[in-house]
């Protein structure tokens, strides 16, 4: 794999060249301008890369996970028209498809990790692959271990490489970045080039890698052995009585849902306003209650104890029986956000406690 | 609406009026049987009781393109449901200065009182909100597109 | 080192461990430690035991009320939708209870959604939650791994620093501006009534916006939901969200719109907020939950203004008072109509 050695400048110069003819996404601080209220907030989220900015990467994981770019919220799915002079009214359109390219740049090791994972159940989406054809990443390893990460426990690594194009690390001094994928050296290319890492590069490199990856497992409070779930059984896990005590402190929002990288779940709706139909899908929960009720009236999942275990055993359980790997990448974020503080780190405990 | 349109001379607003059943419905009725004049700009819905409209019929309105939003009652004692326009009074009272608060220009939503008898005030009414919105140019703020 | 929050600790784990041993609840609704710091999660006592695992810190940001339809119906014996109540009392929960929450369990009671007589309530006088996302703001976002509280100070602690936050200065802002932090209905008292306060601008953050210009007003609300990702979040962590089909998921006809769209998401937080007026006590649990930051208790915030000059009521003071939109007086003020002599020519919102 070739290896290139960057400094800041460099980075900045790949950028700003990356930025002629794609849209660049990084992680950016973001305020609230709200004019003289004493009220403020600030987080780190995806933002367009402009200004000579610089990603920011030593404030954790950006608030809300890549999955908007492959799956946006809203995603048009069809047009039309209700206008009685057209005369396609009533006849559903697939909307252009959209062509303009983007880089994500330092998307962390989880959440590159995110979009191969939601490929599986996505692989023949058209709309899932047109997006995912037109968005580069480029990863950034990870360096720092945030008390909330858990990806090695669930299959992943903090210096995975995973889904990304190119994956870049910072050693203390330079930047390494591997180029991964043929699309990641047309990133190379259009960036402008960068000298090929030396042999003692590269080295520590590797060295850089091996320590942070024995600074996770030293760090991990999560058992190894997760991949003992997948043996257990399906009814055992389900009817286990911690699920109920779980409920008790669920508020059933949507929070979790919407901030994890791989929850894919969605409803389809078709909105007509003012003469125009479009037909759309976006995000929906398991969490809520309208997620499975049906035309009858019937709700199978009606209770909360039943909406809470099911994103659970759906990530745990049904997911990895049908596609193999569990479908959490470990980022931490639904740890971080829940308004309740459920740590999915504990249910995965009571998971594998269950005989 | 299309949106350059205030430029022109052609925009018209478009106003949607909610008229309760027993007396100001009664009252645009006899508007036009004693034939006085009013702009041409609304559209009449016709509501049990001023109390049947819901904030959520409102914004649906606004969501909707209208313009501007006229709610009228019975005047507070002549209720034939006995108070539901006393109920609806505290409702859109809050309502109106919530939804001015968030940023809605004051005059898009109006509220009055037209009894049966008040043919003319009807139609004063209407003028004077068609006026009103029509100093404000087409809504924006709250119209969706898709 | 015992402070005020320890000794509140240990009497609450007292008296629900009498509760639940001697029968007379069946669960006690209350707080436990959460994972992170700065964190913690409402706790259903069912047993004794579990008693020892209840917690009171300057954490504890979700409303409790908000559990007790759900948790009474719970507790009752199960049966099938057509059968009759069991004879004899229904079980009973208990509950903490602060200034704001006990009013909302009084709003509970009003809208028949609790029985008082199936409650025992544990009031306790607030002196105040810590917003954690202040706490973060005051170390620049950096990640805190621990957190200790004293008396008037918090202690913080991430990868190299460490540091001493006053408690008044990371207050949330809903509880610096409180003037009901004792309960006004409880069975027992727990640790000692906080001395009431006299708030200078109760309202000051409504008054700041009503200064504004229209146009001005528009923009902050526009930027304020800008991140909201219709998580409802702040719906669900409301003790006045009960409906069991909300607005939101109305389908015929459908109020609002489902995905992120300004303007659905405007007639979200709209309704969402108006739903609330007169029955808000600025309990804070909204924002507190709200994973985007939105600062949507001054949403509910001005409402409350408006209803107290309006009306001159404040929601769950008094069980016997009714709620400002379920009632009228036949001078309410009627400023805001249309007369045909082009009247009310005034922008109400900067009233």
């Amino acid at each position: 794999m070739k290896a290139l050695r960057l400094d800041q400048a460099d980075l900045e110069r790949w950028f700003a060249n990356w930025a002629k003819t794609r849209e660049v996404y990084a992680p950016l601080e973001q305020s609230s301008t709200s004019q003289s209220i004493s009220a403020t907030r600030s987080y780190v989220d995806w933002a367009i890369l402009r200004d000579g900015r610089f990603p920011v990467l030593d404030r954790g994981l950006p608030k809300s996970p890549i999955k908007k770019f492959f799956l946006p919220q809203p995603e048009v799915l069809f047009r039309s028209s209700t206008k009685k002079d057209d005369p396609d009214a009533f006849v559903l359109k697939e909307p252009e498809e959209q062509k303009d390219r983007r880089v994500l740049v330092g998307v962390r090791p989880c959440d590159a990790r995110s979009v191969e994972l939601n490929n599986l159940p996505f692989e023949k989406d058209p709309y899932f692959q047109s997006n995912r054809a037109r968005t580069a990443i480029v990863g950034f390893t990870c360096r720092d271990r945030c008390q909330t990460c858990f990806c090695e426990a669930v299959g992943g690594s903090p210096v995975g490489t995973e889904g990304m194009d190119i994956a870049v690390t910072q050693l203390d001094d330079l930047y390494i970045a591997e180029v991964i994928t043929d699309r990641g050296e047309e990133l190379v290319q259009e960036g402008g080039g960068a000298p090929e890492a030396s042999e003692e590069e590269i080295s520590r490199l590797k060295e850089s890698k091996e320590q942070v990856k024995s600074l996770f497992s030293s760090m991990s409070d999560l058992d190894h052995s997760l991949e003992a779930m997948k043996a257990k059984d399906l009814f055992a896990l389900y009817n286990a009585p911690f699920w109920s005590q779980l409920a008790d402190s669920c508020i059933n929002c949507g929070t979790c849902t919407f901030l994890c990288p791989t929850c894919y779940c969605f409803d389809i709706q078709d909105e007509v306003v003012k003469g125009t139909i479009r037909r759309i899908r976006y995000y929906d929960s398991c969490m809520f209650p309208l997620f499975t009720l049906q035309a009858s009236g019937n709700n199978p999942r009606g209770q909360k104890v039943q909406r809470v275990r099911n994103r659970f055993m759906h990530k745990f359980k049904y997911f990895p029986d049908r596609f193999g790997p569990f479908s959490c990448v470990g980022c931490g974020r639904c740890i971080r956000e829940c308004p309740v503080n459920i740590d999915i780190r504990e249910v995965l405990r009571d998971l594998l406690a269950v005989e | 609406m299309d949106k350059t349109s205030v430029h022109n001379k052609e925009w018209e607003p478009k106003i949607i009026a909610f008229l309760c059943n027993w007396c100001s419905y009664a009252g645009a009725d006899l508007a036009g049987v004693s034939r006085f004049q009013y702009p041409p700009n609304i559209r009449i819905i016709r509501v049990p009781c001023s109390g049947r409209v819901s904030p959520n019929i409102l914004l649906d309105a606004l969501k909707s393109g209208a313009d501007g939003v006229l709610v009228s009652g019975c005047h507070p004692g002549d209720c034939h449901y006995i108070s539901g326009n006393l109920f609806a009074r505290r409702r859109f009272a809050l309502f109106k200065r919530f939804i001015e608060f968030l940023g809605i220009e004051p005059g898009r939503l109006n509220f009055s009182w037209i009894s049966a008898a008040e043919g003319e005030q009807f139609a004063k009414v209407v003028t004077e909100v068609t006026e009103r919105v029509r100093a404000l140019g087409p809504a924006r703020r709250l119209v969706k597109e898709i | 080192m015992s402070t005020t929050n320890t000794v509140i600790t240990e009497d609450i784990r007292a008296k629900a461990k009498e509760l639940l041993s001697s029968g007379e609840v069946k669960a006690f609704l209350g707080f436990t430690d959460g994972t992170l710091p700065m964190t913690t999660r409402p706790f259903v006592a069912r047993r004794p035991e579990d008693a020892e695992r209840l917690v009171w810190n300057s954490f504890c940001v979700m409303n409790l009320a908000n559990y007790l339809p759900e948790l009474l119906k719970g507790v009752e014996p199960p049966r099938g939708p057509k059968d009759p109540p069991p004879e004899g009392p229904l079980p009973k929960v208990g509950v903490l209870a602060t200034g704001c929450w006990s009013r909302n369990i009084v709003v509970q009671i009003q809208e028949n959604q609790v029985q008082r007589d199936r409650l025992v309530i544990l009031g306790i006088g607030s002196r105040g939650m810590v917003d954690r996302k202040k706490v973060m703001a005051q170390v620049g976002g950096k990640e805190i791994l621990a957190v200790e509280e004293g008396e008037d100070s918090l202690v913080v602690e991430g990868r190299g620093f460490k540091k001493e936050i006053v408690r008044g200065d990371v207050l949330r802002d809903n509880c610096q501006v409180c003037v009901h932090p004792n309960p006004v209905i409880y069975d027992y008292q727990i640790g000692q009534p906080v001395p009431a306060r006299e708030i200078e601008g109760r309202f000051r953050q409504v008054d700041e916006i009503e200064a504004m210009s229209s146009e001005e007003r528009w923009s902050w609300f526009q930027n304020e939901i800008s991140s909201c990702i219709r998580c409802y979040a702040c719906r669900n962590a409301c003790p006045l969200c009960y409906c069991p089909t909300c607005f939101v998921d109305d389908s015929r006809p459908q109020w609002v719109g489902k995905s992120v769209d300004p303007v659905d998401t405007s007639i979200f937080h709209i309704l969402r907020a108006y739903h609330c007026a007169g029955r808000c006590t600025d309990c804070g649990s909204c924002e507190s939950a709200c994973p985007m930051g939105i600062h949507m208790r001054l949403f509910t915030k001005k409402l409350e203004k408006d209803v107290l000059e309006l009306y001159g009521t404040e929601a769950g003071m008094d069980p016997d008072v009714p709620l400002p939109l379920t009632t009228y007086k036949s001078d309410d003020p009627q400023d805001f109509l249309v007369t045909e002599a082009g009247g009310q020519a005034s922008e109400q919102g900067r009233k």
